[in-house]
């Protein structure tokens, strides 16, 4: 398996002089194509602050991290602009949609920087993604006429336009209830299944137990790793009590 | 702990704190200023006229002087305190050289004249009655202020030397817009120089009760008494002392209602942005029970704070400028009585600044009443419909640059937030152009035309001399032979009774000849052309309560003959009441002749002078164009000064607003900003989004600007203009400087203090903005 993200002995600190804090302490991670990785641990044992890193959107103190093959504290602002805008898809706890724009041209601003004399395909693009996540009908609304569920699957299709390799995921489901949650996994869970892969932190093990992979962090380090088969829709109980059981034991 | 959260606040926003004091102590300095150097205007004139007695009514007339019947006019009428009748040696300006240098050049009739008796004194600069000894001069204070003259230098008038011992008030001639000025020598060498030049008398009277003026002045008129030149009034002396300062005054309140605006607009523009980041802030203090009184007094505090730093920074400022302004002040009418007063209406004036910003920011802040509570807590600001925004969609926009697209969505999506920043360019804009269409207008050559005087290149005038008449044939034909003229136009004015409605008769000069070869600029109408028509000044039509068309009546030959009002002209020249007519009247006197001539080559006109001079003696030629530099010349000046200020004034406080409005701007989007960098955005196309905001508000800033311009703009300038008697005023705009190189300064300016603004846009951490 081709690995997409390689992170070697990263290190991050917050803060100065005596009030330095050490979030990130000499963590090494591997994301592949087409993998479903999740990141747990308690607040504050530098998950976010990983996926920050690992995704270019932060930079590092120490070590490195390289994307498809390219070495990121090397690239200048406009090469990693790039690189985000071409192969990473992203989706934060709260929907981050611009207010000005309605839904479908939300999702099809960062194809329209490049694209614009392509307008028409883009957005019948867009408009097939919103049909696919089901909010079809919500295309001139307004980021204040839709409900979080929906603007969070508007993210999704947002991080979609590109076709990235990797989605990141910082606590996707963080702010939804339990059905709207479980409607966005199902849409991940689908997208990871056609190769993109899919890197989130959660606290939740609902969410966990979707993934392959999941890397348990503490004090700045990833401290255990568990490996699940691939799920395929069934037996998610199961994986949840597994998970569980691993979050007890870290106290999570 | 209300000054621990003022204090927090004012440290947290230092930049826009420091701008909105700024400006509020800029605009307390002024209001004091302009309310400091109105009392003083008024009180030093209102010394100076008393000081010198200042006639109440005074005729000027050359040719002979019955004085027997004049002193029996006076005793007649019970309202006379005293009449005079003053000498006044006109001199001719190539007669009078001081410090070696002549004043053949100058467009004043310069004379000399003794100390009076009874009233009208001449003043030294400390207040008192000048008695020259033999030898010396007194120079009009005019002269000092332009630096031709200092005091020991070597006079000599006509071959004989004198001492400038000093310098005179002259509280009827001391405006360089009265056309004369009194030299003051001692009474012997007057008599001395009496063969040298033309006497000029000043028939002036002191009326026991001033509010007798006009009854005074009909009986004089009616009388039939001399009146061969023009008659001034007490209220005109006063009024020609007030111009030149009062039109400083003018500009500086002119300027502080700018500078109060543009307080205000920073007030507002801090504020709203202020708001809409406490947005939920302000909904929870709601939610939880804070009345919004409560909640605007945490707000009010902070600016009473920088109001009153603001206020008190201003008018200790005021103290440092007031001796500079009042100087020239000083200098032509010396010290007034009023500096306590001065002093209360300058603390006045502050306390109005603070006033009207208390009051300002208590109404920005009644905005708190409309935030819903549950609005705000949920989406954290404010939701603007946002008409005609939604039309605008991504999907529709191929042709745009996405960056563009997006700076412009936002602007019409927020309309009330980009009108403050709209009102602030609208407004530079409105103040670069106004000031520097006024300088160009009155600086084109055309201008001279709103003065009186036709569109030429040499004046020559015949006045004060014998034999008018036949002597500007002689010169009219001299013209006529002189290939360089193009073309020539003689008109000689001469002295009509007109009758007025109730039968009454009123002294009136009507300039006579062919008024179509250098027109005037006509304020309705046109020239007089067939010979029943007769056009009038803007002021004696005001006065004689006529508008074209109407007619009026005039004694020509005795007879009474009907003339029809064909036009209406500003003019400044003759204290603005003249007439124009193109009938022949041979038996009237003849008060002057003007001869108006145009050259081939303009360049030729300085020499063409000197050669006119010296062939014709009688004559005073000037070239026009020198005639407006010194009638006009530091009024010019000051407009273009005034100009250049104002368009520097202009772009700095463009440039410093939008830096500040940016800056404000990037930090409350701090979350929009990272999620467009996450999307893929660069630094430089979130720059791109912010420029194309504030240049697609530039744009409709300076359309809106420039049309305020030209409307309301011209219409500021023509009143000042009308002040002085030209009316009909309109902009001779420059357009490749209004419309092309200040739009790209402005353009340059905004796109730069916006490259400045944004520059924390790079810094922007994606993680910490979003994870907030």
């Amino acid at each position: 398996m081709e690995k997409i993200v390689i992170g070697e002995k990263i290190m991050k600190s917050f803060g100065n002089g005596s009030e330095q804090v050490k979030v990130l302490d000499g963590v090494s991670v591997q994301i592949g194509e087409g993998e479903f990785v999740a990141i747990m641990g308690p607040s504050g044992s530098g998950k976010s602050t990983l996926l920050f890193a690992l995704s270019g959107m932060d930079g590092v103190d120490g070590g490195r991290v390289v994307f498809t093959g390219r070495n990121l504290s090397t690239l200048k602002e406009q090469e990693l602009s790039d690189l985000r805008r071409t192969s990473m898809g992203f989706v934060f706890q709260q929907p981050t949609l611009l207010k000005n724009l309605n839904l479908l041209d939300n999702i099809m601003l960062p194809s329209m920087r490049d694209n614009r004399k392509h307008a028409a395909q883009i957005a019948e693009k867009a408009k097939g993604l919103m049909k696919r996540a089901g909010i079809a009908e919500l295309e001139k609304r307004d980021v204040t006429q839709a409900s979080g569920g929906q603007l969070q699957r508007v993210g999704i299709c947002r991080a979609l336009m590109c076709d990235p390799k990797i989605i990141f995921g910082d606590e996707p489901t963080g702010a939804l209830n339990s059905k709207a949650a479980q409607e966005i996994m199902d849409m991940l869970t689908a997208i990871n299944e056609e190769g993109t892969a899919i890197l989130l932190v959660t606290h939740d093990a609902k969410v966990a137990a979707r993934a392959e992979r999941i890397l348990f962090m503490r004090d700045g380090n990833i401290r255990d790793e568990r490996r699940l088969a691939k799920y395929t829709g069934t037996g998610i109980e199961d994986r949840v009590e597994l998970v569980a059981a691993t979050m007890r034991d870290y106290e999570i | 702990m209300r000054y621990r959260i003022i204090r927090n606040d004012i440290r947290k926003s230092k930049a826009v704190s420091f701008t909105t004091l700024f400006f509020v102590a800029a605009a307390a300095l002024l209001l004091s200023l302009a309310a400091l150097l109105m009392v003083n205007l008024a009180g030093s004139i209102e010394t100076l006229m008393t000081k010198a007695k200042a006639p109440h009514f005074m005729q000027m007339h050359s040719g002979t002087v019955d004085r027997a019947r004049l002193e029996a006019f006076a005793r007649q009428q019970g309202d006379v305190e005293a009449m005079q009748v003053v000498d006044f040696l006109n001199l001719d300006g190539s007669q009078l050289i001081i410090n070696g240098r002549s004043y053949a050049d100058s467009v004043q009739d310069n004379g000399l004249s003794t100390q009076n008796k009874q009233f009208d004194f001449l003043l030294d600069l400390n207040g008192q009655v000048i008695e020259p000894a033999k030898g010396e001069l007194y120079v009009p204070v005019s002269y000092r202020k332009d630096g031709r003259v200092q005091v020991g230098d070597l006079a000599v008038i006509a071959g004989n030397e004198f001492r400038v011992a000093g310098f005179l008030r002259d509280a009827q001639m001391n405006s360089l817009l009265a056309s004369s000025k009194r030299f003051l020598v001692n009474e012997q060498d007057y008599a001395k120089m009496q063969a040298f030049g033309s006497t000029e008398y000043l028939i002036e009277f002191r009326l026991k009760d001033l509010s007798r003026l006009s009854a005074f002045q009909a009986a004089y008129t009616s009388a039939g008494l001399e009146a061969g030149g023009p008659a001034v009034t007490y209220p005109l002396f006063r009024m020609l002392n007030a111009i030149s300062d009062g039109l400083m005054i003018a500009v500086i309140l002119l300027i502080s209602v700018l500078v109060v605006s543009i307080a205000f607009l920073c007030i507002r523009l801090t504020l709203l942005a202020r708001i809409e980041e406490d947005y939920r802030e302000i909904g929870v203090m709601k939610a939880i029970g804070l009345r919004v009184s409560d909640i605007k007094a945490l707000y009010l505090a902070k600016y009473a704070v920088l109001a009153g730093a603001g206020s008190l920074v201003g008018f200790a400022l005021s103290f440092a400028f007031r001796g500079a302004l009042l100087e020239n002040i000083r200098l032509s009418m010396g010290e007034g009585e009023n500096t306590s007063l001065a002093l209360l209406v300058g603390v006045l004036g502050v306390l109005l600044v603070f006033l009207m910003m208390m009051a300002y920011v208590r109404h920005v802040l009644n905005r708190f009443r409309k935030i819903s509570a549950a609005e705000a807590v949920r989406f954290g600001e404010r939701q603007e419909k946002s008409a005609g925004a939604k039309q605008v969609r991504l999907s529709r926009s191929k042709s745009i640059n996405t960056n563009v697209f997006l700076g412009i969505k936002e602007v019409l999506a927020r309309k009330r937030l980009y009108t403050t920043l709209l009102a602030v360019l609208v407004l530079s804009t409105f103040i670069m152009l106004v000031p520097h269409n006024l300088s160009n207008t009155i600086s084109s050559k055309s201008f001279i035309s709103y003065m009186g005087i036709g569109m030429s290149d040499l004046r020559f005038d015949i006045q004060q001399t014998d034999h008018i008449s036949e002597k500007a044939a002689v010169l009219a034909k001299a013209l006529e032979s002189d290939r360089s003229v193009t073309r020539h136009a003689v008109l000689t004015t001469k002295s009509f009774l007109t009758v007025k409605e109730d039968g009454s008769e009123e002294r009136i000069k009507i300039e006579l000849g062919d008024h179509s070869v250098f027109p005037v600029a006509y304020s309705g109408g046109r020239a007089p052309a067939a010979g029943n028509e007769v056009a009038l000044s803007a002021m004696n039509a005001q006065e004689l309560e006529k508008k074209v068309g109407d007619s009026m009546t005039l004694l020509i030959d005795d007879k009474e003959s009907i003339f029809t009002v064909c036009g209406i002209y500003s003019d400044i020249t003759n204290g603005g009441k003249t007439a124009k007519a193109a009938f022949p009247a041979p038996s009237a006197d003849t008060m002057w002749s003007v001869v108006y001539a145009e050259l081939a080559d303009p360049t030729l006109a300085e020499s063409k002078v000197s050669a006119y001079a010296a062939t014709y003696p009688f004559v005073k030629v000037s070239p026009v164009e020198e005639y407006k530099t010194q009638t006009f010349g530091s009024t010019m000046n000051a407009i273009d000064l005034a100009s250049r200020v104002a368009l520097a004034v202009a772009l700095a406080v463009m440039a410093l607003i939008t830096v500040l409005f940016m800056n404000m701007l990037v930090a409350k989007d701090r979350t929009s900003i990272a999620v467009m960098k996450a999307l893929g955005f660069t630094s430089s196309d979130i720059r791109v989004q912010y420029a194309s905001r504030s240049i697609f508000v530039l744009l409709v800033g300076i359309v809106l600007g420039t049309l305020l311009a030209n409307t309301l703009g011209e219409g500021l300038a023509g009143a000042m203009i009308s002040s002085f008697g030209a009316t009909s005023f309109a902009f001779a705009i420059h357009p490749l400087t209004a419309y092309g190189l200040y739009p790209l300064l402005m353009i340059g300016t905004v796109l730069l203090a916006t490259r400045i603004g944004t520059s924390n846009v790079s810094h922007t951490k994606i993680a910490e903005a979003i994870k907030e």
